[in-house]
C-alpha cells in the first residue's frame, strides 16, 4: 500500500507513547486489542493501510518496530491485551538486557553492535510495504536507548533510506523537575545533534509543558505516565488523521510537512491541542467550542506542549502554522476565524516570507466519542522553540565546564579517543540556535548568505 | 326534461331576466311567484285558466326584462292609479266574456280596483324593493291590458298546438319560478354544450339527453313565439313592448298599412296587403339563412344584403326593417362562413374542430328558430287560403314588427358568435383557446357565457391531449396544438433537458406556466421512468384525475388556480415526481453518483488522486503522442486497488475512466490527461449536460494538484534529500539554497492557500448546499438545477468564469514560474553533484598519491581543479540569476494575482487575497497592495495589468 508509514519505538518513553499511540489508533479504527476488526467498522470510510497491514488471516498488524535495551516495557506491552496486536518478530530486545544506563554513547554504541539485527527488521517491514513515505521515531532525547540508540537508528537510516521521510517525535525532558539522570544534558545535546542533522521533521514533546497542563489545565495533582502519555498519543494521533481519514488536502506525510517547513533546519514543530480532557474529567462541559474560539485557543502559549519560557524581547514569530480542525466545521466559519485572527493581530509572523494560519479540515473516528463539538490541534514552527535548544545548551555548559561525568562517555568507542563529538553538538545545537534567532528578523536570507561565507 | 327539476344556481343568478330582479335575492323569486299566483287567481276566479295568465307573466318578466326597466320613470302611486282606473273601466264596460269571468271568480265582490288595492299592500309588505314594486306594477298594467286580449284570444284561437297543453300538463315543473323559464334554454345550452364534448360520456346516454334537450328546445320556441302573438295581439297599437307607454303615438306611423288598409274593398285589400306582407315576412325569413330573395339580394362585395332596386313596391318604414332584419341573415352568413373548412378561416385542428361544432351547433339552434317562424307562416298562408279575414286572424299575423323584437336575442348572439370567430380565424390549440378565453372575461355575462360555452367545447381535445400526457406521457397531436412538444430527433439521452418542452405560441393563457410547466415534469417523468428507467408502473391518481377532468372541465379556465383540477393535476405532478426520485435515488444512486463525481473528478479522494499522480508521473511526462490510453487505465485502476477508493461501490468505480484529449504539438501527458465519469442510462439522461462542465473544472483543479506535488513530491523533498549529501559544500551553496528554500516556500504556501480555498470554501461549501437541497427535493428538476448550480459556483471560484481572465492569466503564470524552478532545480543539483563529485574524486586522488608516496597533488592538476572550481562558482552565480529570475517573475505574478483579488468586485475573492497575504509580506514590499478599495485604486489595478510586463521588465532590470 502506498505512502506507508513504519513507526519506530526506541526505549522506555518511545515505547511508552507509541504503545499509547496504537491503542489510540486501535479504538480510531475499530481494531479490536488483537488486531481484528471490529463488526461495528467494517465499512468505514478511514484509511487503515498507512499505519497497519493485513496479514494472510486479515489480522490488522501495525507497521511497528519496538525496540529497547532492557525489557521492563516491552514485557508490559507484551502481556497487555494488545500483544497479540504486534508481529512479534518487530519486537526486538536487547540479549544483553542491561539498557543503556542512561548514558547516550551507552545507547548508541549498542545501536551500533545491534544493527545488523535492527536493520534486518526495518529492511524486513520496508519491503513488506508498495511504496514506504518515511519513519516515525518515537523517543526520549534524555536517556540512554532512546536518544542514544535512536541517534544512531536516525543516522543509519538517512544513509540507507535517503529518500524517505523521517519524523520523529521526541520528548523533552522535564526542566521544572530535578532530573535523576544526572548525564541528561550530554545526551539530550547529542541527541539534539541528530536530530538536527538527520530528522527531517521533529514534533517537540516537551515534559515541562505536559505536566504543566496536566496539572493546571486538567486539574491533576501528580500527573501518572500513563496521563501524560494519553495526551501524546492524542497529539501523535490527531496529527495523523490527515493520512488517515483522505480528503481534498495533505494527504500524506509529505504534504503535512512541506508547507510547515521552508528551510530545512528549521523543522522543529511546536504542538498544542484544546479542548484537553482526560478520561476522569466529569466535570460538566462548560467550553463552548466553535471554530474561532478552538484556533483562538490554539494560538495561547498556555495550550502550547512545549514549554518556551517567557519572550522578553517580544521578538519571536510564527514561522508557519497547520491546523488540524475536527469535528462539526463549516468551512465558511474558518475563513470568517481567520478574518478575526488576522484583525486582532493573535499571532505574529515572520518578516521574511508570506505565511498563514493553514486548515486542513479532518474528519475524526465515528467510533470515538467526543464531548467537543469541535476539536483542533495545531502543528506550529515557531521561532521561540529555540529557547529549548539554549536551555539544553545552557545546562551542558554548566557541566562540561566541570568536566562532570565524562568517564562513562569515554569508556564508549564514539567517545574513545577525544571529545569532539560533544563539541561538535554544541556548534551544531548552536548554530541551530542562531538560525532560529535569525528567523525572526527580516534579513534571515542575509544571514544565511553570511553564514554561507563565513564559515 | 329532468335538467328543469335542478337548474344550476350559477346560472340562474346569470340570468339576464335578473336585471330588475336580481338584487332581490333567490328567496325572492317564489314569493313574487307567489303573489303573482294569487293575483292572477284573484283577476281569473279560481279556474285553471289563470294558470295560463300566469305562464305569460312568468315569460313576459323571462323574456322581456327590459320592458319592465323602461317603466321606472313611473312611480308607484300614479302606476296603482292607472291601474285601478284601469280595473274600474274593465268593469264597468263589461265585456261580457270578462264580466262574468270576474262575477264568477271574486264571489260575490264587484270591486276589483279594492280588491287590487288590497293586493298591493299585501305586496308592499312583502319586503320587496320600491323599484321592483314599481316594476312588478307597471308589469301588471301592461297583463291587464293584455290579459282581456289574451283571455279572448286563446279561447278563440285554435292555433295553440296541443302539444303545448300536453306539455304543460305531463311536466309538473313546467311551473316554477319566473327564472325558470330561462333556465330552460339555459339548461337547454348547457346541456347541448355536454353533449358536443362526447370524449366525456357514452353515445347512448348523451343522444337521449340530446333528444330531451330538443324537444324542449322546441318547446321554448314555442313558448316564446306564443308569447309574442299573445302579446303582441293584445297592445297592438303599441306594438313592441319597450315602445309602449313611452311612445304610443308611434302606432299610427308605424302601421300605415292599416292605416291606409281601410279601403272600400277591405277584404280585398286586405288579402293583396296579407300577401305582400307575407311575401315581406317570407323574404326576411330566407335571408334570415342567407338566401336572397325578391326584395332582398346580397351585396358581391359585402356579403351584406341590400334592397333589390326592383323592389318598388316597399315603403320606407319595411324597407329600414328589412334591411335591419336582413343584418341577421349576414351575421349568420359571416359565422356560417367561420364553420365551413374550405373557406380558409375556420379555426384549425382538432381544438378548432371542437369550436367550429360547437359554432354549428349554435346555427342549428338558430335553425330551429327560423324554422318555427317558417311554420307560423306557412300555417298563416293556409288559413288565408281558407278565406277566414277574421280579425283574430290578423292579429295573429307574423309582422315585420314581430319577427325584429324576435330576432333581438339571436342577433345578439350571431354577431358575438362572429365576433368570436372572427377572433379566431386560423388560430388553433393553445391559441384558439386563449382568445376564446379573452372573452371571458367580459362584464356582459351573456358574452361571458356563450364564451364559456364555446371554450368548454374547444378544450374537449385538450383535455384528451392534456390526459392522455400527464397519465401515459404520450403526445397524440396531429396539428401541433398542444403547449408540449416532442422533439422527436432528439435522442433518449437528451429526454429529460431537451426533448420536450413547452410550446409558449400554444400555451393557453388561462395555464400559467408555473403550471405549464408541472404538466411538462409530470409527463417528461412518466417517459423518462418508462424509456430510461424502464419502470412501467402505473401513474398514482390516475381514476382521480380522469374523473375530475370528466366533472370539472371548466375548471381549468377558471380565475383562480385553486380548483379541484389543479390540485388534482399537482398531487399528479407530486406523485409522479415524487416516483422519479424514489427512482432515481433509490436503484439509480443519483446522489452516490454526484459524490463519486466529487470525490474523483473534483479531487475530493486525496489519496487516490495522490496516488494517481505519483504513478503516473513517469507516464505523463512523455509527449503526449507516446501516450495511450489503456496504459493509463491501468494505472488508475492500480491507484483504485491501492486506495481508500478501492472500497467504494464498483458499479461507481465502473465509471471512471481516464481519457485523453487529443493532443497538440508539444504537448506533454500533462496536458491531455482528464479522469472521465462515463454516464450512462438514466444517468446519461440527467447528467450528460453537467459532464462537459466537470471536463472543464477538471483540468485546472488536476493541474493545481500537479503544481503542488511537483512543489512538495518534487521540490521540496528533492532539496531535503539533496541538503545532507550536499552539506560538504553547503558554505558554498547556502546562499543560493536560501534563496532556492524561500522560494519554494513561498510557492508552497501560495499554492497551499489556493487549493484550500478552491476545495474547501469553493466545493466543499457549494457541496454542503447541494447536499441540503437533495435532501428537500421535491422534483429531479430541483435537484438537477442545485447541481447545476453547484458547478456554476465551482466553476467561478476556480476562477474559470468570464471575467476571471486576469487571474486565470496571473495563475498561469505562478505555475510557470513553478515549473521553470523545478526544471532549474534538477540543472542546479547536476550541478553540484558533478562538481561534489569531482571534488570526492580529486580527494581520492590526493590520497592515493599520498599512499604510494608522492605529492598529494601535482601542478597540472591542481590548476585543472582550481579551474574546474572557478567554472563552477561563475555557474553557479549564473544559476543564481537566473533562479532570481524565476523568483522575480514569480513574485510579480502573484502581486498581479492579490492586485485583481483585491479589487475584485467579489467579496470572497477580497477576502481570500487577503489570506493569501496573511502576514502582509507582498503588502509591505508593494505600495498599490497598501491602498485601500477605492475606484481609483481600481482603475489603477487595469492599468496596471496592462503595464504588467513592462512594469516587471524594469523591475527585474
Amino acid at each position: 500500500m502506498p505512502s506507508e508509514i513504519i513507526t519506530l519505538q526506541l526505549g522506555q518513553c518511545g515505547n511508552q507513547i507509541g504503545f499509547e499511540f496504537w491503542k489510540r489508533l486501535c479504538l480510531e479504527h475499530g481494531i479490536s486489542p488483537n488486531g481484528v476488526l471490529e463488526d461495528f467498522a467494517t465499512d468505514g470510510v478511514d484509511r487503515k493501510d498507512v499505519f497497519f497491514y493485513q496479514a494472510d488471516d486479515d489480522h490488522y498488524i501495525p507497521r511497528a518496530v519496538l525496540l529497547d535495551l532492557e525489557p521492563r516495557v516491552i514485557h508490559t506491552i507484551m502481556s497487555s491485551p494488545y500483544a497479540k496486536l504486534y508481529n512479534p518478530e518487530n519486537v526486538y530486545l536487547s540479549k544483553h538486557g542491561g539498557g543503556a544506563g542512561n548514558n547516550w554513547a551507552s545507547g548508541y554504541s549498542q545501536g551500533e553492535k545491534l544493527q545488523e539485527e535492527v536493520f534486518d527488521i526495518i529492511d524486513r517491514e520496508a519491503d513488506g510495504s508498495d511504496s514506504l513515505e518515511g519513519f516515525v521515531l518515537c523517543h526520549s532525547i534524555a536517556g540512554g536507548t532512546g536518544s542514544g540508540m535512536g541517534s544512531y537508528i536516525m543516522e543509519r537510516l538517512s544513509d540507507r533510506f535517503p529518500k524517505k521521510l523521517i519524523q520523529t517525535y521526541s520528548v523533552f525532558p522535564n526542566q521544572d523537575e530535578i532530573s535523576d539522570v544526572v548525564v541528561q544534558p550530554y545526551n539530550s545535546l547529542l541527541t539534539l545533534r541528530r536530530l538536527t542533522s538527520c530528522a527531517d521533521c521533529v514534533v517537540v514533546l516537551d515534559n515541562t509543558a505536559l505536566n504543566r497542563i496536566a496539572t493546571d489545565r486538567l486539574h491533576i495533582q501528580n500527573p501518572s505516565f500513563s496521563q501524560i502519555n494519553t495526551l501524546v498519543s492524542t497529539i501523535m494521533s490527531v496529527s495523523t488523521t490527515t493520512l488517515r481519514y483522505p480528503s481534498y488536502m495533505n494527504n500524506n506525510l509529505i504534504g503535512l510537512t512541506a508547507p510547515l517547513i521552508p528551510t530545512p533546519q528549521l523543522h522543529f514543530l511546536m504542538t498544542g491541542y484544546t479542548p484537553l480532557t482526560t478520561d476522569n474529567d466529569q466535570t460538566v462541559n462548560v467550553r463552548k467550542t466553535t471554530v474561532l474560539d478552538v484556533m483562538r485557543r490554539l494560538l495561547q502559549p498556555k495550550n502550547m506542549m512545549v514549554s518556551t519560557g517567557p519572550d522578553k524581547t517580544n521578538h519571536h514569530c510564527y514561522i508557519s502554522i497547520l491546523n488540524i480542525i475536527q469535528g462539526e466545521v463549516d468551512p465558511t466559519q474558518v475563513h470568517k476565524s481567520l478574518q478575526r485572527i488576522r484583525e486582532r493581530k493573535l499571532a505574529q509572523f515572520i518578516p521574511w516570507g508570506p505565511a498563514s494560519i493553514q486548515v486542513a479540515l479532518s474528519r475524526s473516528s465515528p467510533y470515538v466519542q467526543s464531548s467537543h463539538r469541535v476539536s483542533g490541534l495545531m502543528l506550529a514552527n515557531h521561532t521561540s522553540i529555540c529557547s529549548l535548544f539554549e536551555r539544553a545548551l545552557g545546562q551542558y555548559d554548566k557541566l562540561k565546564k566541570r568536566g562532570a561525568f565524562l568517564d562513562q562517555f569515554r569508556r564508549e568507542d564514539i567517545f574513545k579517543d577525544d571529545l569532539s563529538e560533544l563539541d561538535d553538538s554544541r556548534d551544531v545545537v548552536d548554530c541551530l540556535v542562531q538560525e532560529y534567532e535569525a528567523a525572526t528578523q527580516p534579513n534571515y536570507l542575509h544571514w544565511s548568505a553570511k553564514k554561507g561565507q563565513g564559515e | 326534461m329532468s335538467f328543469n327539476a335542478s337548474p344550476s344556481p350559477s346560472l340562474g343568478l346569470n340570468s339576464p331576466s335578473g336585471v330588475p330582479l336580481s338584487t332581490a335575492g333567490r328567496s325572492n323569486y317564489k314569493d313574487i311567484y307567489d303573489l303573482l299566483e294569487r293575483l292572477c287567481k284573484s283577476f281569473t276566479g279560481a279556474k285553471s285558466n289563470h294558470r295560463d295568465i300566469l305562464r305569460h307573466v312568468t315569460q313576459y318578466i323571462s323574456n322581456c326584462p327590459s320592458a319592465l326597466g323602461s317603466t321606472m320613470p313611473y312611480d308607484e302611486s300614479s302606476l296603482l292609479t292607472k291601474i285601478t282606473q284601469h280595473l274600474n273601466a274593465t268593469q264597468a264596460s263589461g265585456t261580457a266574456h270578462t264580466a262574468s269571468i270576474l262575477r264568477g271568480s271574486s264571489g260575490g265582490s264587484t270591486n276589483n280596483a279594492a280588491l287590487f288595492l288590497n293586493l298591493n299592500e299585501q305586496l308592499k309588505s312583502s319586503q320587496l324593493e320600491a323599484r321592483q314594486r314599481n316594476a312588478l306594477l307597471t308589469f301588471l298594467l301592461f297583463m291587464a291590458d293584455s290579459k282581456y286580449t289574451t283571455e279572448n284570444g286563446s279561447s278563440s284561437n285554435p292555433s295553440v298546438p296541443p302539444s303545448f297543453s300536453r306539455t304543460r300538463y305531463s311536466n309538473p315543473n313546467a311551473f316554477l319560478p319566473p327564472n325558470n323559464t330561462i333556465q330552460t334554454l339555459r339548461g337547454h345550452t348547457f346541456h347541448k354544450a355536454q353533449n358536443s364534448t362526447p370524449f366525456v360520456g357514452n353515445g347512448g346516454v348523451s343522444s337521449g339527453i340530446y333528444n330531451s334537450s330538443e324537444i324542449n328546445h322546441k318547446i321554448s320556441v314555442l313558448r316564446q313565439s306564443n308569447y309574442q302573438t299573445g302579446n303582441h295581439s293584445g297592445s297592438e297599437n303599441d306594438s313592441t313592448p319597450s315602445s309602449v307607454s313611452m311612445i304610443p303615438t308611434a302606432a299610427s306611423t308605424q302601421f300605415p298599412l292599416r292605416a291606409g288598409s281601410i279601403g272600400p274593398d277591405p277584404s280585398k285589400m286586405l288579402e293583396t296587403q296579407s300577401n305582400i306582407n307575407d311575401d315581406i315576412v317570407q323574404n326576411v325569413i330566407y335571408a334570415f339563412t342567407g338566401i336572397p330573395g325578391k326584395y332582398l339580394k346580397k351585396d358581391v362585395v359585402s356579403g351584406k344584403f341590400k334592397l333589390d332596386v326592383k323592389a318598388k313596391n316597399l315603403n320606407v318604414v319595411q324597407a329600414g326593417m328589412m334591411l335591419r332584419l336582413a343584418e341577421l341573415g349576414y351575421y349568420h352568413d359571416l359565422v356560417k362562413s367561420y364553420t365551413d373548412t374550405k373557406s380558409g378561416l375556420c379555426a384549425l385542428g382538432l381544438m378548432g374542430q371542437g369550436f367550429i361544432s360547437a359554432l354549428r351547433a349554435e346555427l342549428t339552434k338558430y335553425y330551429g328558430m327560423v324554422a318555427l317562424l317558417q311554420e307560423q307562416l306557412n300555417k298563416q298562408k293556409q288559413t288565408e287560403k281558407g278565406a277566414l279575414h277574421s280579425i283574430t286572424n290578423r292579429q295573429e299575423r307574423l309582422t315585420l314588427m314581430k319577427i325584429l323584437v324576435w330576432s333581438v336575442d339571436p342577433l345578439q348572439r350571431l354577431q358575438l358568435l362572429a365576433a368570436i370567430a372572427e377572433a379566431c380565424q386560423e388560430k388553433k390549440g393553445g391559441a384558439l383557446a386563449s382568445t376564446v378565453h379573452g372573452f371571458l372575461s367580459s362584464g356582459n355575462p351573456m358574452v361571458k357565457n356563450l364564451a364559456k360555452e364555446l371554450l368548454v367545447a374547444i378544450c374537449g381535445p385538450l383535455y384528451q391531449m392534456l390526459t392522455k400526457w400527464l397519465l401515459e406521457g404520450e403526445i397524440c397531436d396531429p396539428h401541433g396544438e398542444f403547449f408540449i412538444e416532442c422533439l422527436v430527433e432528439v435522442g433518449p439521452d437528451r429526454l429529460w433537458h431537451d426533448k420536450y418542452r413547452v410550446r409558449s405560441s400554444m400555451l393557453p393563457n388561462f395555464v400559467t406556466t408555473d403550471m405549464a410547466n408541472k404538466i411538462l415534469v409530470t409527463g417528461k417523468s412518466i417517459n423518462f421512468l418508462c424509456e430510461i428507467c424502464e419502470d412501467k408502473q402505473p401513474v398514482k391518481g390516475r381514476d382521480e384525475l380522469r374523473q375530475c377532468i370528466e366533472e370539472n372541465a371548466e375548471h381549468i379556465f377558471s380565475a383562480v388556480a385553486d380548483t379541484k383540477l389543479h390540485s388534482t393535476i399537482d398531487s399528479i405532478y407530486l406523485n409522479t415526481s415524487k416516483r422519479v426520485l424514489d427512482i432515481v435515488m433509490g436503484p439509480h444512486k443519483l446522489l452516490e453518483h454526484l459524490q463519486a463525481m466529487r470525490r474523483y473528478l473534483l479531487l475530493g479522494q486525496g489519496d487516490f488522486i495522490g496516488i494517481l499522480m505519483e504513478n503516473l508521473k513517469s507516464e505523463l511526462d512523455k509527449p503526449a503522442k507516446e501516450l495511450y490510453s489503456y496504459d493509463l487505465s491501468s494505472i488508475m485502476d492500480a491507484a483504485i486497488r491501492s486506495t481508500n477508493a478501492q472500497y467504494d461501490d464498483p458499479e461507481i468505480l465502473n465509471h471512471l475512466d481516464v481519457r485523453l484529449m487529443s493532443p497538440c504539438d508539444g504537448d506533454i501527458g500533462w496536458d491531455i490527461l482528464s479522469l472521465q465519469y462515463t454516464v450512462r442510462g438514466p444517468l446519461a439522461t440527467m447528467l450528460e449536460p453537467s459532464m462537459r462542465i466537470y471536463q472543464v473544472l477538471f483540468k485546472p483543479l488536476w493541474r493545481m494538484k500537479h503544481m503542488e506535488f511537483v512543489l512538495s513530491s518534487k521540490i521540496w523533498k528533492d532539496q531535503k534529500c539533496n541538503s545532507k549529501p550536499l552539506r560538504p559544500m553547503a558554505a558554498e551553496l547556502d546562499k543560493v539554497l536560501y534563496r532556492l528554500h524561500l522560494f519554494t516556500s513561498e510557492m508552497i504556501h501560495f499554492i497551499h492557500q489556493m487549493q484550500y480555498y478552491i476545495l474547501f470554501e469553493v466545493i466543499e461549501c457549494s457541496w454542503a448546499e447541494l447536499q441540503e437541497k437533495v435532501q428537500n427535493a421535491k422534483a429531479l428538476d430541483d435537484i438537477l438545477n442545485a447541481h447545476d448550480e453547484f458547478l456554476t459556483t465551482i466553476k467561478c471560484g476556480a476562477f474559470l468564469d468570464s471575467n476571471s481572465g486576469d487571474l486565470c492569466h496571473n495563475m498561469e503564470t505562478v505555475y510557470e514560474a513553478i515549473v521553470r524552478l523545478e526544471v532549474w532545480q534538477d540543472k542546479f543539483y547536476e550541478l553540484c553533484f558533478r562538481e561534489l563529485n569531482s571534488r570526492k574524486e580529486f580527494d581520492k586522488d590526493v590520497l592515493e598519491s599520498e599512499k604510494l608516496g608522492k605529492f598529494g597533488v601535482t601542478a597540472e592538476k591542481k590548476l585543472e581543479r582550481d579551474q574546474e572550481h572557478k567554472i563552477f562558482e561563475q555557474t553557479l552565480s549564473s544559476y543564481h540569476k537566473s533562479l532570481e529570475n524565476i523568483g522575480g517573475d514569480y513574485e510579480a505574478a502573484v502581486r498581479c494575482f492579490l492586485l485583481a483579488l483585491n479589487s475584485n468586485n467579489d467579496h470572497n475573492l477580497q477576502l481570500f487575497g487577503i489570506r493569501l497575504d496573511f502576514n502582509e509580506y507582498y503588502k509591505k514590499r508593494d505600495q498599490r497592495l497598501g491602498v485601500p478599495l477605492t475606484f481609483e485604486h481600481m482603475r489603477m489595478s487595469n492599468i496596471y495589468f496592462n503595464n504588467s510586463k513592462s512594469l516587471l521588465g524594469s523591475r527585474i532590470n
